[in-house]
């Protein structure tokens, strides 16, 4: 195997391809990362058997080559090292070649690496998915989606199931859903073409969050297929594959309360501003609580308070305030999250009582749901 | 008068009783006055060892922890007393409550000792006349005993109401170091243990006056931060206040128990697990507290101890709640030999007034059915002041406890 490559181009695949590699994992082989070089292009992969990523550079693209005098073969290489070596190396270029003792040799101008390889048949097949149960999405919609929601996945591991994103495509609708127990996040978004229905499967968040990394802002397609236990995102060069969670993701429909006494609409960002500053006096081992009452028919004051450090107040105008008078602590940092999340200017507070659940949403837009339970004081 | 005080400086009482478990016995049957007395936890049990006894059963050789059989041994005309805690209780309440007529600065540390600041207490005499008022007083109301030292600082202060016992006086001024304090061997020193004075004895520390003139470094490489405290308090440097409010801070509220022989059976063990977690949950419900780390310790027939913890993301208070994570260590950490003695510890405790509980989506609905009557409680508390009223935490005359009942008094004598 031999090849000649563009290192921008080299580093940015072993970037994402890393995103799957752990140092500790059952298969050996793992922890290193596969180079297979055809005529038409390198591909890279690595896996840690939950994720498994795929990074293919063509041998050229748009005119532009990438990849140059291609001798045919395959490698595995310790991935402890050849992401740091590869990103030093000090010319444009790097040439790989690996001999048939796997020994495999990096140049780059005047410098040289020997490194012993691992043969490439010994790295397991990873399962080729059948591709007719797909549908596609724009990728920076597919980002936008995992962004407004796995960050209120748990992270215990008292209930597996809660690490993960719910995933449900029902009538063209697609729809993320994640709760740590604590608050949930939900984004629905419609889907044009889509030969599938899913009802409940979920992703773990930390294949999210990879996913996420790796994707560019792009408005080009992203195919999404999926099986019993796996699912695959796909894009030209890029070929993610990731495991599901097993279990019943718990039904949350039903828990989003559907009628309120309070409504407060207020601007995202003073919010955001006022809950920000008052939460510097709230302490995180004491659930970062924070207390929002309503003053009257326009201002709305925010508190926190930590017997040993002090105490904050702020008033801050709405929009409107709608309903009953009310008096609730939650957590800072929930409601931090859930105002970030939501990237609309104004947003429509629901509250049912200071014990049950409040939603937050853009106004007239209910495609995106944050929900937080509120802490109760004793 | 006033020249019995410093110009600079505080003056401080350590008071502690003498024998507290075994005077109160004679206090209520004064028949037993001058002879051998022991309390004993479960005397015919065969883990019953000796809580305390009289300086008459003392004198026969009889210690503290001492295994009954063997003080009978010692002193075949032993009486054998079991613990009457309420008793205890009702006398220590009523010997602090003597002490807040002198000041409000006291800082209660056991059923029996504390520490009162009387530095403002001019207007009641000198020192020596407000200590001798004192343990007159506790004598002749409660006919207990007890000694008082009287020095600049907590530390010196304990050690003073060491040196005479029992109804001893003892000042111990900074001048008076060097022929009352430092010719003490190194063992006798509080905050000195068995480890650190074997510690000390190997680099020929052997006295107090030794480690008041010890090299600070080699100190510290020995005992750590701690070697250099130690060092400080030999020559008399103690700057803790007496502070009443440390009473309050307690971080862990435990229960343990010796089995009635070593077992490994396990419905026996369920059973003492049950009973510990009941004990810890009527412990934080006296205290209006709820904890987020269960610890276990498991003691075993050969007497290695293991503890093990398990931190949680939220507070319990309940005892299904502890004695499932504590189940849950046991069957993860037990290696199936026979156990002697089992303890159960709920860790990093706080009043409930403190913490705020994150409701959960799934279980939130129980909460909220309570809603409206906290909110009633809350309208009434704006109106009226503080929470008119208080959960009803069952007060159970037969609440005795075992482990902590010591630092569980501490607040009693403010009701």
């Amino acid at each position: 195997m031999k090849f000649i490559i563009q290192r921008d181009k080299l580093i940015a695949s072993v970037q994402d391809v890393m995103k799957a590699i752990s140092t500790r994992t059952a298969i050996p082989i793992l922890t290193g990362m596969k180079i297979e070089a055809k005529d038409h292009g390198i591909k890279l992969t690595g896996s840690d058997s939950d994720i498994s990523i795929e990074s293919y550079i063509p041998a050229e693209s748009d005119g532009m080559v990438h990849v140059e005098e291609i001798e045919e073969g395959s490698i595995v290489l310790q991935a402890r090292y050849f992401p740091d070596i590869v990103r030093k190396l000090p010319e444009k270029t790097v040439e790989i070649e690996a001999d048939s003792n796997l020994k495999v040799t990096i140049r780059s101008g005047k410098a040289e690496f020997n490194l012993n390889g691992q043969d490439a048949e010994e790295y397991p097949q990873l399962p080729k998915l059948q591709t007719d149960d797909s549908f596609e999405l724009q990728t920076d919609l597919l980002k936008n989606l995992i962004k407004q929601t796995v960050f209120a996945i748990s992270t215990m591991e008292t209930r597996p199931i809660l690490t993960g994103v719910n995933l449900k495509l029902e009538g063209k609708q697609l729809k993320f859903t994640a709760t740590d127990s604590h608050r949930l996040a939900s984004r629905e978004i419609p889907v044009k073409e889509a030969n599938i229905e899913f009802s409940s499967i979920v992703v773990p968040g930390k294949s999210l969050n990879e996913l996420y990394k790796i994707l560019d802002d792009t408005d080009e397609p992203i195919e999404i297929s999926v099986t019993n236990n796996q699912i695959l995102f796909r894009t030209k060069h890029l070929y993610f594959l990731s495991r599901l969670l097993d279990g019943t993701y718990p039904e949350t429909s039903r828990l989003i309360p559907d009628q309120s006494k309070t409504v407060l609409y207020v601007n995202t960002k003073d919010l955001l501003n006022t809950i920000d500053r008052a939460s510097l006096l709230a302490k995180e081992d004491r659930n970062n609580v924070v207390r929002l009452t309503t003053k009257d028919g326009q201002t709305v004051e925010i508190t926190s308070n930590s017997p040993e450090v002090g105490r904050a107040t702020e008033e801050i105008s709405a929009k409107s305030i709608e309903g009953e008078e009310l008096k609730i602590s939650f957590s800072s940092k929930y409601m931090l999250d859930a105002l970030k999340a939501i990237e609309y200017d104004e947003v429509k507070i629901e509250f049912t009582g200071a014990m049950r659940p409040f939603i937050i949403r853009p106004v007239n837009n209910d495609s995106i749901l944050q929900l937080i339970l509120p802490v109760r004081t004793y | 008068m006033s020249n019995w005080y410093p110009k600079k400086g505080r003056v401080i009482f350590h008071i502690d009783m003498n024998c507290f478990y075994a005077s109160v016995g004679m206090a209520y049957n004064p028949k037993l006055k001058g002879k051998p007395l022991a309390i004993a936890g479960n005397p015919e049990e065969r883990k019953g060892i000796v809580v305390t006894s009289s300086y008459e059963a003392r004198e026969k050789g009889v210690k503290t922890t001492m295994p009954v059989w063997q003080a009978r041994k010692l002193c075949p005309s032993l009486i054998i007393m079991h613990p009457n805690f309420d008793r205890y209780r009702t006398a220590s309440a009523e010997m602090f409550k003597m002490l807040t007529d002198i000041t409000p600065i006291i800082q209660p540390v056991s059923i029996d000792e504390g520490y009162i600041d009387i530095t403002e207490c001019k207007h009641l005499g000198n020192p020596i006349e407000i200590a001798q008022n004192l343990q007159n007083r506790i004598l002749k109301e409660l006919d207990l005993p007890c000694s008082i030292g009287i020095a600049p600082n907590k530390f010196l202060a304990k050690m003073a109401s060491d040196m005479k016992k029992p109804l001893g006086m003892t000042v111990l001024r900074k001048r008076d170091l060097p022929y009352k304090l430092w010719p003490l061997p190194i063992e006798k020193m509080y905050g000195v243990g068995k480890k650190t004075a074997e510690k000390l004895q190997a680099i020929d520390i052997t006295t107090i006056g030794k480690l008041a003139h010890a090299n600070v470094y080699q100190l510290r490489q020995i005992l750590g931060i701690n070697g250099e405290r130690l060092k400080n308090r030999a020559n008399g440097i103690d700057h803790r206040i007496v502070d009443p409010e440390a009473v309050n801070e307690f971080k862990s509220i435990g229960s343990s128990q010796t089995l009635p022989e070593d077992t490994t059976n396990e419905a026996d063990i369920r059973q003492l697990l049950h009973l510990l977690a009941e004990n810890v949950e009527r412990r934080l419900k006296r205290k209006q507290a709820a904890g987020r780390n269960v610890q276990i310790m498991i003691k075993y027939y050969d007497h290695k101890t293991i503890t093990r913890s398990r931190k949680l993301p939220y507070y319990i208070d309940k005892k299904a709640d502890i004695l499932m994570i504590a189940k849950e260590l046991f069957i993860q950490h037990w290696n199936s030999e026979p156990i002697r003695l089992l303890g159960i510890t709920v860790q990093e405790v706080e009043e409930k007034q403190y913490i705020a509980q994150q409701l959960d989506i799934f279980t939130y609905e129980k909460e909220a059915e309570k809603e409206k009557l906290y909110n009633v409680i809350d309208r009434l508390s704006q109106k009226y002041g503080k929470n008119p009223f208080k959960q009803m935490h069952g007060t159970n005359i037969d609440d005795q406890p075992h482990t902590s009942f010591q630092k569980d008094f501490l607040n009693d004598y403010k009701q």
